[in-house]
């Protein structure tokens, strides 16, 4: 009796996993998995793809109510990867082989495509300040130098052809707020401009584009950072730079059979117009 | 000097006394200071029956309803999954047990109160959501895996409060009870569970305390959609994740309402305390 049980649940298993793994069924649901309302990505995102709207009495996010919310970079790869009708949009610099990274409107995200402006899911990266100490200089200059561009050319796109750097070494301490798309690449350049540099102590928090304008504009840190264009009143109020582009790649799993989508579908199917994967 | 240390020590357990008090009004304090004005400019009303959830808006609208609606929902569920479970688990430890088999479970149950609550949100999104999302359709983040993995995460709390309230019982009811010619299961559930029903109302409204605050495990399989579902396979926002959610980035108005979820959490706790005290008090009357 016990035994036969074992056997019976023993066989349920093995079928669970067995129809796990069934072919890709393009009749199924879309299952769209957006970012969290203040997410630099997610309002980069909505901008180009034309998801934002302009009302008479501002703009409005029309991303679908349906829509999946995940709060991370990490959470949308882990979802999509799991879930073979998932879409999801993240940077390219943190893409991987768990996903499959889509063409949009027939070009594929890689560094050339965007650098050449071919690839529309474009963003840039940016960095803004009130007034920099010496310090905070030294680093900026470190960033837009040929060096610094070179580690940004590692997942990104580099923005100027520049000069060799050097440094006199100036020492003190500065902080470095904003973007959680940004502070990846920010570490990078932090550790590289601590070999340069040991005297100088660089602080990053990553608290999102927003709070990196804020904080650069009340003074509570020295360079802010953004993921994305900033908006007028902040630049009014700060001197800013363009400091590397980056892609933002669409991505489905691996066992699905899309590989191309157009951008006026990729609208529709972050509004909620298009739901079903037989696009 | 005995006397010296006798009131320099009693000074010391009055300060380590004060300190969880301290903790709970500074808590209070700081919710309602920061969370009534941003209500007030929200309009309470539209704040808390308001069903659209769009902070990053020009108008922004600030509608929490379809969170209240969500964790009431997810809490439900957790509740009819875990406690049918979770009672009979401790009458079985209680009654039935077999001296051996209990030291395997007992340490068991007592490991799954343990784990971490971001554990069971990567169990779920790994093992709960695509199950339902192969054998039930949608997406898998929705109300029943949320529902299902909350009624794990309360198992240990209900099985451990519940089974100490059938202990508790006095021997006396159960050997009366076969004294009478009762059988073994018609004592321990016409005599020795009622007997125990005070215990273990109280271990099931612990567990909705902890269905309704858990945050971490929920964020991760629940979809997090703010609108109000009209499934139980469609995902769904809890009050804890609409704050874990957006707290990094909100600032202004939108913080402030975030916060404001909070005190209305806050109150569902309070309530539910309240219900808790009141049941006890009821029950112990009663007997």
């Amino acid at each position: 009796m016990k035994k036969s049980l074992i056997v019976l649940l023993v066989g349920v298993l093995v079928a669970c996993v067995a129809r796990v793994g069934m072919a890709f069924d393009a009749g199924r649901d879309i299952n769209v998995i957006s970012r969290e309302a203040g997410s630099g990505t997610r309002g980069a995102f909505i901008e180009l793809m034309g998801i934002e709207a302009k009302t008479d009495e501002g703009t409005i996010d029309r991303t679908t109510v349906e829509a999946i919310i995940a709060n991370g970079t990490d959470v949308v790869l882990a979802s999509v990867a799991n879930n073979p009708y998932a879409i999801g949009y993240i940077s390219m610099g943190s893409l991987d082989e768990r996903v499959k990274a889509l063409k949009v409107d027939g070009v594929t995200p890689t560094q050339e495509n965007i650098a050449d402006g071919a690839y529309k899911v474009a963003r840039p990266f940016n960095i803004a300040y009130k007034e920099l100490s010496i310090v905070a200089q030294d680093f900026v200059d470190f960033i837009m130098s040929a060096q610094g561009q070179k580690i940004v050319s590692g997942s990104y796109i580099p923005v100027v052809e520049a000069e060799s750097f050097t440094t006199n070494r100036p020492s003190g301490r500065i902080v470095v707020a904003g973007s959680t798309s940004v502070s990846p690449l920010m570490e990078k350049l932090q550790e590289a401009y601590a070999k340069l540099n040991p005297n100088a102590t660089i602080e990053i928090q990553s608290s999102g584009s927003t709070a990196g304008m804020l904080g650069a504009i009340e003074g509570t840190c020295d360079i802010g950072m953004a993921s994305r264009e900033l908006s007028d009143a902040e630049k009014e109020q700060l001197t800013y730079l363009v400091m590397a582009q980056d892609g933002i790649a669409v991505i489905v799993n691996n066992d699905n059979p899309v590989d191309n989508v157009t951008s006026d579908q990729l609208r529709d199917i972050y509004v909620g117009d298009v739901t079903r994967w037989s696009l | 000097m005995t006397m010296q240390v006798e009131k320099l020590m009693h000074a010391v357990f009055f300060i380590a006394a004060l300190v969880s008090i301290i903790a709970v009004a500074l808590i209070c304090i700081f919710l309602f200071a920061n969370g009534i004005p941003a209500m007030r400019e929200i309009g309470f009303l539209d704040f808390l029956l308001g069903q659209r959830w769009a902070p990053m808006n020009s108008p922004p609208s600030f509608g929490i309803f379809p969170m209240i609606v969500g964790s009431i929902y997810v809490t439900a569920g957790a509740i009819i999954i875990g406690v049918p479970v979770g009672v009979l688990t401790a009458i079985f430890l209680a009654k039935y047990c077999p001296a051996k088999l209990y030291r395997v479970v007992k340490p068991a149950i007592q490991l799954l109160a343990g784990i971490p609550s971001v554990v069971y949100g990567f169990f779920g999104l790994m093992v709960i959501v695509p199950f339902i999302r192969t054998y039930l359709g949608g997406s898998g983040y929705s109300i029943l895996s949320a529902s299902i993995l909350l009624g794990i995460m309360i198992l240990p709390t209900i099985i451990g409060v519940s089974e100490s309230a059938i202990r508790a019982v006095p021997r006396e009811y159960y050997e009366g009870a076969v004294a009478l010619g009762a059988t073994h299961e018609r004592a321990v559930f016409a005599t020795v569970v009622p007997a125990a029903t005070s215990g273990i109302l109280a271990s099931i409204i612990l567990g909705v305390g902890r269905a309704i605050g858990e945050t971490m495990a929920v964020v991760m399989v629940a979809g997090n959609q703010a609108r109000v579902p009209s499934s139980i396979l469609q995902g769904v926002r809890t009050m804890t994740t609409n704050v874990v959610l957006e707290m990094g980035y909100a600032y202004g108005l939108h913080r402030g309402s975030l916060i404001a979820t909070g005190v209305i959490l806050f109150v569902f706790i309070l309530m539910i305390n309240l219900l808790f005290s009141v049941l006890k008090r009821r029950t112990n009357y009663g007997s």
